[in-house]
């Protein structure tokens, strides 16, 4: 053990000396796990900004068995500590020590139930373990987690706000998607709910997971809170499995749905009231609140298609709202939050059903619309390559030469009629 | 603990950042392990997320903060009830949740700086939605007696009618940027570029 020391005090200078070590260190990995108890004290010897690797091999073999309550405080902070101040290059090298450590961090941090210990130093390790902002790794749900238990939904975002184009598991990128989901609307940032939770239960699955279930439940709300209508049927590059199963797994939120569409408040209270308790116990009861309220806005938005102006009593019978001054509020908040252009007259108790007054002609909404084509040029590019890299694959050209006999024989001339490697 | 980051914004009336440097300074104390909730200025850290009208973040903070804490500061208490009036859209009860606490004198500086604040808003806002409005309810909205309400708005522009005791709204005309600069010939023509292949 002492002699490991030494070497790994002495070989964490270079890179291509951290190579060697790592290599004594894979070598040496069983007898860690062996003297698992013995290790702690020798963890001293070593500087986690200098020897990261090394001192990475040790702290995974340490923490690798049952942790009792007293040793977590004091392994969360050690723990907390060489993720600040380890060197990204070295730990990159043993990835999987690295997101176990990690995960064994934020399960003492939960027996201690202290989640906000663990967000900033989960939120460092993952920078420190992304090859790029672009990659999803992870760790990434489990920050998303700990975020959601310690509230600091504000953290989260700064995280979300990240465009994804690597996954290193598919779990991850279900956890992360749902989890988002559930920030986005903590947040009351539907549009990036509806993004998130979208991903989930279109995502590839050859079975339907319950992941895919509960955002499915979040997807309707969300969709009628933000959209005032849910799609009856998911869009075709959803999984077959999805598109048949999901829809029965969460009836009652479907016919919440349909009962939605008819535009009666009444009759939509009604049957929340009728199936509360399966809300609740899906933990979905304030959301659905949330989904009935927006009736009144849809409501609202309707009146504008078909009227210029209204008097607020008209408003409050049509939407069954109970007063003028009911009506008079709701149109103010939706004033105030952009969701409709109108002016209301006190002196007549009226209200005036405005144009959008955007001419997209100032030099601000230039610089969205150059901004949103900047992201548009970039998402093709890189569709682009994965494009060349998929029509290399052999997976891929050996099942387009399987079901070659569908397509045009134009569109596969070059691929032989049996594919074999 | 070390709160001179948060006191420095204070006198620097850099209201605006601090819940930012709030929410920083929490995560790394938490990190550190350093039992700080007796010490920390959750006032100042709930105010300063109203500041910014971020009522969300207000709400979790206050769900965050253990019960005996809540219990043994009414400051607290009053502060949170602010937010409570921005949440549920209780124009008028926020400014009454303003006034009614007697501030601690860093506190008050901070409500001080959101009332005015807020009232600018709530100005925007009828300015923005309204074609006329009673007397009454301008008052409400912006937190003064009928007459200082009158002349507040009269100040800005708008007219009064006396017997109807209603105020008519005169908007700005904002004037918005609409010259093109010609740095951004090149970006058209990378569009063009990208659309041709």
């Amino acid at each position: 053990m002492e002699g490991l020391v030494t070497q790994i005090q002495g070989l964490s200078g270079t890179a291509s000396d951290v190579l060697s070590l790592q290599n004594l260190l894979k070598q040496a990995d069983d007898s860690l796990h062996a003297e698992s108890t013995r290790l702690p004290p020798f963890l001293d010897q070593l500087d986690p900004s200098k020897h990261s690797l090394g001192y990475l091999y040790f702290l995974e073999a340490c923490t690798a068995g049952p942790v009792t309550q007293e040793q977590a405080s004091s392994f969360v902070l050690t723990i907390a500590r060489f993720i600040s101040s380890c060197v990204a290059e070295q730990i990159r090298l043993a990835p999987d020590k690295f997101i176990s450590v990690c995960k064994r961090f934020k399960d003492q941090v939960l027996l201690l139930e202290e989640p906000l210990r663990g967000v900033a130093p989960m939120l460092t390790a993952i920078r420190k373990l992304q090859l790029s902002s672009e990659h999803l790794t992870a760790l990434h749900p489990e920050f998303l987690l700990l975020c959601l238990l310690s509230k600091c939904y504000k953290t989260a975002l700064s995280i979300l706000d990240e465009d994804i184009f690597e996954v290193d598991q598919p779990r991850d990128l279900f956890l992360y998607c749902y989890y988002g989901g559930m920030i986005s609307i903590g947040q009351k940032q539907f549009r990036k709910a509806l993004e998130l939770l979208h991903n989930v239960v279109t995502a590839p699955m050859s079975t339907v997971n319950a992941i895919a279930v509960e955002a499915f439940k979040k997807y309707i709300l969300v969709s009628l809170i933000h959209h005032g209508q849910f799609p009856t049927n998911l869009p075709k590059y959803a999984s077959s499995g999805a598109q048949r199963n999901l829809k029965t797994l969460c009836q009652p939120y479907v016919e919440l749905a349909s009962s939605y569409s008819n535009g009666k408040i009444a009759d939509l209270e009604t049957y929340v009231e009728a199936n509360k308790d399966k809300f609740e116990s899906d933990n979905n009861l304030g959301l659905v609140k949330q989904a009935v309220s927006s009736m009144y806005k849809r409501n609202i938005q309707r009146l504008t298609q078909t009227y210029l102006t209204l008097s607020l009593q008209d408003i409050a019978n049509r939407v069954q709202l109970n007063s003028p001054k009911e009506a008079e509020m709701h149109v103010l908040q939706m004033i105030k939050d952009g969701e409709i252009y109108a002016t209301i007259n006190q002196k007549d108790g009226m209200v005036r059903f405005l144009e959008d007054p955007e001419q997209y002609k100032t030099c601000e909404m230039i610089e969205r619309i150059g901004s949103s084509i900047q992201r548009l040029m970039t998402v093709s590019k890189k569709l682009n390559v994965m494009d060349e890299l998929m029509s290399c694959d052999p997976l891929y050209l050996a099942k387009a030469g399987r079901e070659r006999q569908r397509f045009d024989f134009d569109d596969f001339d070059n691929v032989p009629p049996r594919y074999n490697i | 603990m070390d709160f001179s980051v948060v006191n420095q914004a204070l006198s620097s009336k850099s209201f605006h950042k601090m819940a930012d440097i709030c929410d920083a300074l929490m995560l790394q104390s938490a990190a550190e392990g350093v039992p700080f909730r007796h010490e920390w200025p959750f006032v100042l850290h709930l105010l300063a997320h109203i500041y910014v009208d971020d009522v969300n973040s207000a709400r979790f903070l206050w769900k965050s903060i253990p019960a005996t804490i809540k219990e043994s500061q009414p400051e607290l208490v009053a502060a949170w009830k602010i937010g409570q009036k921005l949440w549920t859209r209780d124009y008028a009860g926020v400014y009454e949740a303003i006034r009614g606490f007697d501030w601690t004198q860093q506190t008050q500086l901070l409500v001080a700086a959101f009332s005015e604040l807020y009232t600018t808003r709530m100005f925007a806002l009828l300015q923005s939605a309204y074609s006329t409005i009673s007397i009454q309810d301008a008052a409400q909205f912006l937190g003064m007696n009928e007459e200082d309400a009158t002349n507040y708005v009269l100040q800005q522009g708008w007219t009064v009618d006396p017997t109807s005791r209603m105020l008519t709204v005169t908007k700005q005309a904002i004037v918005k940027e609409q010259k093109l600069d010609p740095g951004k010939l090149q970006r058209l023509t990378e569009y063009v570029f990208h659309l041709e292949h």
